[in-house]
């Protein structure tokens, strides 16, 4: 009887405990702000090849579950051989992305506003073009130079000095002209050579010949 | 001899005489040479709008140029012309006021206008006449404005507070006056003295809280719902193992969405450029950022992370929110370019969210609901047309990305 009375008591506790136990295990799984919740199966989640947008620097990262040849953390994802142990590297100096409509890479530098202005649009003002043009425009022009040109986007009228494309100096612009700023920036405005591909700036430029022109 | 000696005397007098006069003319008489005519103002002011001076230049006050009330003051009409025209000419040529406002301003430059003389005299005319009668109504105008929208959102907040309080206290008088009522009426019962002793039992039982939490009806209550909410969520836990819906790390500048794609209505392809070419949509590199922070915002300390990083070189490491697990593949220009799908369908309104975080489960069955539930636009795709002819002699169902192998293990898979 007395033998038997520390065990009904643990039971007790134990009848308690369990649903509490488990009500904590499962609140605990869900992500929540810089906690990704519990994975299920993490070696079929973490990438084993170099993930470009993914850097785990922390070799003890999954540790306890790893069975890597290099005895590092599971998660471990770092290229130790590139600037600042990155995944991605910048393309090689020199080296030309091929594209689809076998441009050449466009080698006027900045200054060369002069020289750029004579150079013809590759494409057409065809309607499929223009349309083409209009559906980039709205993606990388829209915000500061409006919906028509004018200057009047959201971001344009924060920024300031916005011009608009009917101004009596800016209604004239060739179209090499208009490639060329979107290439390398002019004044305040900054190049975006980097994010719009060569021939999505010729597109653009026909379609903001259209907005010169109304 | 002596002529020649006093002649040159008289001139150099005369020079000296003449330049005092004109010097002192240029600095007193300038705001006096701009026209005050109301034909005038009224050409100077289409030509300001025309032109867009505003774009740049606040009569009062400095914007990406100076401010241009009284300029007529601090320049000549003349270099005033030419500078409108094409300043670049005039800092080339090393004019020591125009290259002290280039080292000022610049990289901003002004644009070389093909203005007349009088138009540009029209447009100081309209300047001057903004700075010396500032338009009255501009306040009031503002002032209205503000209060407006206030005025016209129905009751104020401060009005249903005090209706809600009202409540309150009627609900707790009539609390009282029903206790009150119960009591007179108990009183009187037990006073009156032709009562049955059932009815008297009842009139004196006493609630007892211990008996009432003790009956089994109540145990058996709270036992069914603790279990029941128990076994309720540890299936809900139990179903976000591997789940990381709702997940929102601390970013390492605390860039918001809501500002640059909702206020701003910068589009998503601005930054994350990858998003049609490619399988990755991309988190922006630092140049792409300097398009506006150049000159936006350079003094908060979040921006200065920017400027640190752009001359250091190192990387921002921003923290990837979406991990799609490693055993499925996913291509964004498959779903953005190809299949015109929304960014928001996937990842919720960004354009609200402060500190973006995962908005789909990015699970399977998530994937699958998906593809079996959107029809595919094949218009103008002359490679589906026979295929959907095919689809239409068995099907009278549009055809949809489950019927053209969207639930192929080996699509995501392998």
């Amino acid at each position: 009887m007395l033998k038997n009375k520390p065990s009904k008591d643990m039971i007790q506790k134990l009848k308690v405990s369990i649903p509490m136990l488990a009500l904590a295990l499962a609140c605990g799984c869900a992500a929540k702000g810089d906690y990704t919740g519990l994975e299920y199966a993490p070696q079929m989640y973490h990438s084993v090849p170099y993930e470009p947008l993914t850097q785990i620097k922390d070799e003890e990262a999954g540790k306890w579950l790893s069975n890597r040849e290099d005895e590092k953390g599971e998660f471990y994802n770092s290229n130790p051989n590139n600037p600042y142990a990155q995944n991605v590297r910048k393309p090689v100096e020199g080296t030309v992305r091929r594209n689809p409509n076998d441009m050449l890479p466009y080698r006027l530098e900045k200054d060369d506003i002069t020289a750029a202005a004579a150079i013809e649009n590759p494409f057409p003002a065809s309607e499929e073009i223009i349309a083409e043009g209009r559906r980039l425009y709205t993606q990388f022009c829209q915000h500061c130079h409006g919906a028509s040109g004018k200057g009047d986007g959201k971001a344009g009228v924060a920024y300031a000095g916005v011009p608009s494309y009917t101004a009596p100096a800016q209604r004239n612009l060739s179209q090499g002209h208009i490639f060329h700023v979107i290439t390398h920036g002019i004044r305040r405005m900054g190049a975006h050579g980097s994010q719009i591909s060569e021939d999505k700036r010729w597109k653009i430029a026909r379609y903001v010949q259209t907005l010169q022109q109304q | 001899m002596v002529a020649r000696k006093t002649i040159v005397r008289y001139a150099t007098a005369c020079l000296l005489v003449c330049c005092f006069v004109f010097s002192g003319q240029q600095s007193f008489a300038q705001r006096d040479a701009v026209p005050t005519d109301e034909a005038i103002i009224a050409e100077g002011e289409k030509l300001f709008n025309e032109y867009q001076c505003n774009s740049c230049h606040n009569v009062v006050g400095k914007k990406v140029g100076p401010a241009l009330a009284g300029v007529y003051d601090r320049r000549d009409l003349d270099w005033i012309y030419s500078w409108v025209k094409n300043s670049q000419a005039m800092i080339a040529a090393g004019d020591p006021q125009a290259t002290a406002l280039w080292n000022e301003y610049k990289p901003s430059a002004m644009t070389p206008y093909d203005l007349e003389n009088d138009q540009i005299l029209a447009i100081m005319a309209y300047v001057r006449n903004v700075e010396e009668n500032p338009p009255a109504d501009k306040n009031t105008v503002t002032g209205g404005g503000e209060e407006g929208p206030a005025g016209g959102s129905g009751v104020p907040e401060s009005y249903l507070n005090i209706i809600v309080a009202a409540l309150i206290v009627v609900l707790v008088l009539i609390l009282i006056v029903l206790a009150i009522i119960i009591g007179v009426l108990k009183k009187y019962l037990q006073d009156k003295e032709n009562i049955s002793e059932e009815d008297k039992e009842i009139v004196n039982e006493k609630f007892s809280l211990v008996a009432f939490v003790k009956s089994p009806t109540v145990i058996g209550i709270v036992t069914f719902l603790v279990i029941a909410l128990a076994a309720k969520n540890v299936i809900d836990g139990l179903y976000t193992i591997g789940v990381q819906q709702g997940y929102a790390p601390k970013q390492p500048i605390a860039f918001s969405h809501k500002l640059h794609a909702g206020e701003y209505e910068i589009a998503c392809q601005y930054c994350h450029t990858g998003v049609e070419i490619g399988k990755s949509a991309n988190i922006p590199s630092v140049n792409i950022c300097m398009n506006c922070h150049s000159s936006i915002k350079t003094d908060s300390p979040e921006i200065q992370k920017l400027y640190a990083a752009q001359e250091s070189g190192e990387p921002i490491e921003w923290v990837r929110i979406h991990n799609l697990p490693d055993l499925a593949y996913f291509n964004h220009s498959q779903h953005v370019k190809v299949g015109g799908v929304e960014c928001q369908t996937c990842h919720g309104e960004i354009q609200e969210m402060e500190v973006v975080k995962q908005h789909a489960p990015l699970t399977m069955g998530w994937c699958i609901d998906c593809h079996r539930n959107t029809s595919l636009n094949t218009q103008g795709n002359g490679y589906y047309d026979r295929l959907v002819e095919l689809h239409n002699q068995n099907s009278a169902t549009p055809m949809n990305v489950a019927d053209i192998g969207g639930l192929e293990c080996a699509k995501c898979h392998y």
